[in-house]
């Protein structure tokens, strides 16, 4: 992230950075070669998921260099890094499908694995087959961030509970992953079409403080303890997994004064939306000014906040509130707390690379009416898919349950995606909304979907526990 | 009166069919299911776990409105009643229309069809046949089966594809319904329950979720039972052996697994559970006379059995309690849990009519195990184990299936299945007299990708053109004479 903040500042020009990146990307290569002889395990997972790691960040990189200087150059070799990434994560993805013997979807590291594969497959095809060149800028970080949640999650296999051995899981879960990355690629064009259809740049800041503000408004409103403290799961660092008190209830420790510390970021990164208020207001553009400046300030202390977490919650043993004594932590442990901060400061970089950059975006991507239409068919994909999926999760659930639908809380939402584009394809096809009004409601999809996907699992109890 | 009331009869329609309505059903369903979520439902938590989460008065206001079993309260029902009924009644009212589309194509554009059509174009041609053979040729070399229209004293070229696409969303539709269908079959006719069954143990009872017992016109027996575990411990596969009884006779048999149910007459079971069942099939001790002369002996046995140790003693296995507590000098059953286990064994003697208690494990302020003309130790103890089958009949979930199968074949017709139509038609200008062969073409989705598909064919058909030799005279006297 650091590299990609120089670059914004002072954007290099020709092949100086495509030097740099495949320098980079030679010298981590190198060292991870060093490390491979010493351990003489050449094709190990976590090898590959590192070779990945370093192409795709490669990859996002270049991406970034072409979104904001516009050099044609840098996409061919942004692609030739992205392929590389492909491979060494399709390997890796063979490698785990050997090893478990079926396919990589029983876990949250599995699933991960999985859905970083599609979404590089999906940004070679987005550039390949529609031209959206500059879809990697935002596709590539989140793969990014995707792998190294994937080094921090467990990684030893888990052999199936008797309800997941069968191939119905298997064809509901390639589904959804599929309907999902469809979702997030129509999100992501939605976006883009939104720039393209000259919505205010202060529009951007708004959702960008209100999305940062969520992140962190989620944090500090769960994990709060008395005294400044952040409460975070405990871990086992023997067994690799969370520490239970009884069946279901995971034990808690408190990391002393990170609590202030998130709620300084909250009330940072809440500044700008304030700004913002205070500038439609009063009419007075002046506070924008300062807004953006707020967002950069937000940056840094987001960033601060990150590293602080980083130190805080890799390990070290705090005390907890519900038992006596010291208890191990991880990042493993947190990991939609670790994604939520990443997340954070990545949605604040976009913002800013929009800011200062926003002719040449607009110069780049496709033209709106192009944009409106990819997303139009990229939702076309989305739907069927979703639909399909959850026919097979019902059709998996009646073989094992005894019934295709009970309403856990996961079906339920899955159902309410579902209607969400349902919504979209009526309005559009009968009532004629295009445009804005369509891209908002994509928008709002994929929000849904987000929520199904992680909100779901984590915050409402049901039957789906192992996904 | 009369006029209003069909007016107003009228208006209700309308608004029915509207999309409107639909999407405020829509938001409606979104918003409740996901309160749904978000509360705590009866049917999945245990009552303590409720009154925990919710102070008394909040609990009863929630149970009230039915916000505590969101997908059963009556509101819910007639949300999807009244969603069912929107999607009728649009259907209905958009139906006819698209059905007089379907069934009898447009197929000679008129004049002022041909104005606005997008896209088309005009090509010269030397006379009427001429441009309608170059079309006929250009359509069947990109694979259409053009058809020639005769119109009064006009001709014209038709060719389409995929016609069935425009039905393709009243599909969808219909298998909406059909889904819904096969629920509210299920909902009124279809029950859930459960069976436990010992090893070896017949029964055609079923508790249901509501507590009471539906008896079943057969009964299920399970003759084995079975876990196996991975290597760290953790189940891998259940398995039981079932048989269905029916009037004495087995009528079938089936090893079910996980994911793999046996179904009979449209019950269908499935593994759900397997465990001990604290009952215990075999419990072996070591016997060794009191009194030192005699040898030492191994005996099983079952609960109730009774076994001689001599000609005059023998032991009888009187209890077997899973989980025991001692309280007061007695011995009480805490639960049914194994948790706690105890043996009861007597010991008895015929010659003496004595009886001598023995407990397992020893309990000395109950009976005191040595007294007994035998010491007897524990060796082995075989739990039984019992089946958990979860047993359902749904008689609509085939209403369901074919709903979702034809749902898939629908969404394809929708998205991406697209109706092309192709026209021409050969114009005579009135004042030049010179011939252009009107050419248009209509797609109902994807009509980028179809305007390259029509550029496609104009440039075919100019090759064509070029191609064709000047009609012979006697096409043209045809011509004419079709006039």
């Amino acid at each position: 992230m650091a590299r990609v903040k120089a670059e914004q500042q002072q954007p290099t020009t020709g092949m100086t950075l495509i030097v740099l990146v495949g320098l980079a990307i030679a010298f981590l290569l190198f060292m991870a070669f060093l490390n491979v002889v010493k351990s003489g395990n050449l094709l190990s997972e976590t090898n590959l998921l590192f070779a990945a790691l370093i192409f795709y960040a490669g990859a996002g990189a270049l991406y970034l260099g072409f979104g904001v200087t516009g050099t044609e150059s840098y996409v061919r070799f942004a692609s030739l890094a992205t392929w590389l990434g492909l491979i060494a994560n399709t390997a890796a993805v063979a490698h785990r499908w050997y090893e478990a013997g079926h396919p990589p979807f029983a876990s949250v590291y599995e699933m991960l694995l999985s859905f970083v594969w599609t979404l590089a497959v999906l940004t070679l095809v987005a550039e390949k087959k529609f031209g959206v060149k500059v879809i990697g800028t935002v596709t590539m970080p989140v793969a990014i961030v995707g792998v190294v949640l994937m080094q921090l999650l467990r990684t030893d296999v888990h052999p199936l509970v008797p309800a997941l051995q069968s191939t119905w899981l298997h064809v509901h879960v390639t589904l959804a992953m599929l309907a999902y990355a469809a979702c997030a690629l129509s999100f992501a064009l939605a976006m883009m079409f939104l720039i393209q259809d000259n919505m205010k740049t202060e529009t951007f800041l708004a959702v960008t403080s209100a999305s940062t503000l969520t992140i962190y408004a989620s944090i500090v409103l769960t994990r709060f303890e008395n005294w400044g403290g952040l409460s975070l799961v405990a871990w086992n660092p023997e067994q690799k997994s969370e520490v239970l008190l009884s069946k279901g209830v995971r034990l808690f420790v408190t990391i002393p004064d990170l609590g202030w510390v998130m709620t300084l970021t909250l009330l940072v990164v809440a500044s700008p939306l304030v700004l913002y208020g205070l500038a439609r207001w009063k009419n007075n553009d002046s506070f924008l000014t300062l807004a953006n400046r707020a967002v950069f300030i937000s940056i840094l202390l987001q960033v601060m906040t990150l590293v602080m977490f980083l130190v805080r919650a890799r390990d070290g043993r705090y005390p907890s509130l519900d038992a006596d004594g010291l208890f191990a932590t991880s990042l493993a442990a947190s990991p939609f707390i670790l994604s939520g901060l990443v997340g954070g400061v990545f949605i604040s970089l976009l913002y800013l690379l929009l800011l200062w950059r926003r002719p040449d975006l607009e110069r780049l991507l496709p033209n709106a009416d192009n944009l409106d239409r990819i997303t139009y068919k990229t939702i076309g994909l989305a739907f069927p898919l979703l639909t399909l999926m959850i026919a097979a999760g019902a059709y998996w659930a009646n073989q094992t349950w005894g019934s295709y639908w009970s309403w856990d809380p996961k079906e339920t939402w899955a159902a309410i995606t579902w209607l969400v584009y349902a919504g979209y394809l009526h309005m559009r096809v009968t009532r004629g909304w295009r445009g804005r009004r369509a891209a908002y409601f994509a928008i709002l999809g994929f929000a849904v979907v987000m929520f199904t996907f992680f909100g779901v699992t984590y915050l409402l109890p049901g039957l789906h526990a192992y996904a | 009166m009369a006029v209003n009331f069909r007016a107003s009869a009228r208006k209700v329609w309308q608004t029915a069919a509207s999309i409107k309505t639909g999407v405020v059903l829509l938001i409606l369903v979104v918003i409740f299911s996901a309160a749904g979520t978000i509360v705590l439902q009866r049917p999945n938590t245990e009552p303590d776990e409720m009154q925990n989460a919710y102070s008394p008065q909040a609990l009863r206001i929630l149970d009230g409105t039915g916000l505590t079993d969101v997908f059963h309260a009556w509101w819910f029902l007639t949300l999807m009643i009244l969603v069912s009924c929107s999607i009728i009644a649009a259907s209905v009212e958009r139906f006819p229309n698209a059905w007089r589309y379907f069934s009898r194509p447009y197929k000679y554009p008129d004049e002022s069809f041909r104005r606005v059509l997008y896209p088309q174009t005009s090509l010269a041609i030397a006379d009427e046949e001429t441009g309608l053979v170059a079309a006929e040729r250009a359509l069947h070399s990109l694979g259409f089966k053009p058809e020639r229209v005769v119109r009064e004293d006009h001709f014209g070229i038709f060719a389409e594809r995929h016609r069935i696409s425009e039905m393709g969303v009243y599909i969808v539709h219909a298998s909406l319904l059909l889904i819904f269908f096969g629920a509210v079959v299920d909902g009124i006719w279809g029950w859930r329950g459960t069976l436990n069954l010992n090893e070896g143990e017949t029964s055609s009872a079923v508790e249901l979720r509501d507590g009471t017992t539906r008896t079943l016109p057969f009964a299920i027996r399970c003759d084995q039972a079975g876990q196996e575990n991975y290597k760290d411990g953790s189940p891998k596969k259940w398995w039981s052996k079932l048989v269905v009884v029916k009037d004495q006779r087995e009528v079938e048999k089936k090893e079910i697994v996980v994911n793999d149910p046996l179904v009979y007459r449209g019950v269908r079971f499935y593994q759900s559970s397997y465990g001990p069942n604290g009952k215990v099939e075999k419990f072996s001790i070591t016997a060794t006379p009191s009194s030192g002369s005699g040898e030492k002996r191994e005996i099983s046995l079952g609960v109730h059995d009774t076994v001689p140790l001599d000609a005059d003693t023998t032991v009888r296995f009187a209890e077997f309690i899973p989980d025991y507590a001692v309280r007061d000098g007695q011995v009480y059953r805490r639960s049914n849990e194994l948790g706690n286990p105890a043996a009861h064994l007597v010991v008895s003697s015929k010659a003496s009519g004595k009886s001598f208690d023995v407990w397992f494990p020893p309990l000395e302020e109950i009976a005191d195990n040595s007294k007994a003309p035998y010491q007897l130790q524990p060796a082995d103890l075989q739990m039984g184990h019992f089946t958990g089958l979860q047993v359902s009949h749904e008689p609509g979930q085939w209403a369901v299936w074919t709903g979702v199968v034809l749902l898939g074949i629908g969404l394809a017709f929708v998205f991406y299945v697209v109706h092309m139509r192709f026209w021409a038609v050969p114009v005579r200008d009135g004042k030049t007299g010179k011939y252009t062969l009107w050419i248009g073409g209509s797609a109902n989705r994807n009509r980028d990708a179809f305007g390259q598909r029509f550029d496609d064919l104009v440039a075919l058909l100019e090759e064509t053109l070029s191609t064709i030799p000047k009609t012979s005279p006697s096409e043209q006297v045809a011509t004419v004479a079709g006039h």
